[in-house]
């Protein structure tokens, strides 16, 4: 068999063992707070460098996202009141980034621009969709294409095209709305167990999932992740340093860094039921010299249920189309399955924060102080999707 | 960062990357772009082929019958433009010249009470379902007085259930 030609993988250099995470930090998670995004990721990040063991005086270099920025260098020395010079990169914070700037930051370790690099991601999407401002619909209406070739046929936005994706996968492969239900209340049940969730304390039954109003046909709202307000921010260093600090530091073993050729046109994507994890997966379980057969946990960019179907299969954790199955035989359960997965919750029960506390809920899964902890966790996988991109980072215990 | 258009969320027909699109369908024909160089169809429209480089797309007309890939029956209104339209079938249908271009469009002529059941095992759509386009003025209530004829899609006739 050929290898798949819709899309591609990013050539990165091996950069496995050379750093590691050392500190983690999450404000609240919630609806509209009022807050902004600076002042969240402030927050989140006092918290990174608190948890290190170090000062903000110690923090040489800084990741954010610069598709969504609130909390970049002007910020950082602001609310620190520090001057000192950073290592400054905008391929950072949530999304598919919060995967791949372990890469970054370790080329700038290994050539000496920074020492400790923080990594931040804070959104406000619920204070700001209840002024009606920002959210994820509104960066893609912006496009031309999608403005005249989509939206007029009401093929918009993100729950209609995952909508679509998800009945094109029921017609080729067999998954039912079950299957998908069963990853809803899986996640939810973690949510559940993790008391910083915005479903903390909201139940969700398997007739409850298909009793729910339908958004899209075949997509109803439990298939359908919240918006919401938080952050949540990492440190990294070199895994020689990591042995100076307090805490265990969650080794990056390996990245991966995958597009569609498609871009981030969904409808036109040759695989159309697939990820890019295709492309990103692979370089990172070699970079990692692990197989999806050693990961203990596996936590996904989940705005829909689909998302975490695809990405499963696409990482290589079961055949394409079995994810389903997977799911409705338990096997993404913290305590008992076979692949224990968000086990925070997820963007879909946890909070819609991009990814970021995914990664967080990995480091604290390895550290063996994560709310659903899963016995002996000594690998943990952060799959990162966003759109035509996805990242693929392998964390694991010192050895 | 909000769409300010006026006539938002009716296509932008003036737009020089889709208007050929537009000028077809207020023609009555179904046009999408293609390389003049290896006769590659090319879609959504783009600078340049992403098979040989060429930069001579042209737009082609096409024979308006393609399949069912996807469809979603869409019955919360995400745009308060789509308010009063609910429930509807918004869907991708493939071209039958190219499989691979793939029209996102709106699915007409249905009868709702029988075709927008997903589960009932009735539905008249199914994966693959020929499909050819008619076409059709597109409003909105909340642009008055505006209409664009935009391409949509039917079943292909003669093979309703
Ligand atoms: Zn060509």
């Amino acid at each position: 068999m050929s290898a798949p030609d819709w899309g591609h993988a990013v050539d990165l250099r091996d950069v496995g063992g050379e750093v590691a995470i050392v500190g983690i930090g999450e404000t609240a998670y919630s609806k509209a707070s009022g807050r902004t995004a600076t002042e969240i990721g402030a927050e989140a990040a006092e918290r990174a460098i608190a948890d290190a063991g170090l000062e903000p005086a110690d923090i040489d270099g800084l990741a954010w996202s610069g598709a969504f920025p609130g909390f970049g260098a002007a910020e950082f020395h602001a609310h620190f009141g520090t001057d000192h010079e950073l290592w400054t990169t905008p391929w950072g914070g949530g999304m598919a980034w919060a995967g791949t700037v372990p890469s970054l930051a370790a080329d700038a370790i290994r050539d000496g621009k920074a020492r400790h690099v923080l990594n931040v991601f804070a959104v406000a999407w619920a204070t700001q969709r209840a002024e009606m401002t920002g959210g994820p619909g509104e960066v893609h209406a912006q496009q031309s294409l999608k403005q005249n070739l989509e939206v007029p046929f009401g093929w918009f936005p993100q729950p209609i095209y995952f909508a679509t994706i998800m009945r094109r996968h029921m017609l080729e492969f067999g998954t039912t709305r079950e299957q998908f239900g069963a990853v809803a209340v899986t996640l939810r049940e973690h949510a559940n167990r993790t008391p910083s969730a915005v479903f903390h304390d909201k139940p969700l039954t398997l007739d409850g999932y298909l009793g729910a109003p339908m958004l899209a046909d075949p997509l109803c709202l439990y298939d359908s992740c919240p918006i919401s307000d938080g952050g949540a921010a990492y440190v990294m260093t070199s895994v020689e340093r990591s042995r100076d600090l307090a805490r265990p530091p969650a080794v990056v073993l390996g990245v991966g860094e995958g597009y569609s050729g498609s871009g981030t046109h969904w409808s036109q994507q040759r695989a159309f039921t697939s990820t890019p994890q295709v492309f990103s997966a692979p370089g990172a379980w070699a970079m990692a010299g692990v197989d999806p057969d050693d990961v203990d946990v596996l936590t996904c960019y989940d705005p829909f249920t689909i998302a975490s179907i695809m990405q499963i299969e696409d990482m290589g954790f079961c055949a394409k189309g079995a994810a389903g199955e997977l799911a409705a035989s338990g096997g993404l359960r913290f305590d008992s399955g076979r692949l224990p997965y968000n086990t925070h919750g997820g963007l879909l029960s946890h909070a819609y924060v991009l990814g970021i506390a995914h990664v967080v809920e990995c480091v604290k899964q390895l550290r063996g102080t994560a709310d659903a902890q899963v016995a002996g966790c000594e690998v943990a996988v952060y799959g990162g999707y966003t759109g035509h991109m996805a990242s693929t980072l392998v964390l694991a215990k010192a050895r | 960062m909000a769409i300010t258009r006026p006539d938002f969320p009716l296509p932008d027909v003036a737009d020089e990357l889709v208007a050929p699109f537009f000028a077809g369908a207020a023609a009555g024909e179904l046009r999408v772009t293609r390389c003049r160089a290896c006769s590659a169809y090319v879609w959504y429209p783009v600078e340049a082929c992403p098979d040989c480089g060429e930069t001579a797309i042209e737009w082609v007309a096409v024979s308006g019958r393609g399949t069912l890939f996807s469809w979603a029956v869409v019955r919360r209104a995400f745009l308060p433009a789509f308010a009063d339209r609910v429930p509807f079938v918004t869907a991708l249908v493939a071209l039958d010249e190219d499989p691979a271009v793939r029209l996102c469009t709106l699915v007409v002529d249905l009868d709702l009470d029988d075709d927008l059941a997903f589960d009932r095992g009735i539905a008249t759509l199914h994966a693959d379902a020929p499909m050819e386009v008619v076409f059709r003025p597109l409003r909105f209530t909340t642009v008055p007085d505006r209409e664009v004829i935009v391409p949509m899609f039917h079943l292909a006739r003669g093979h309703e259930s």
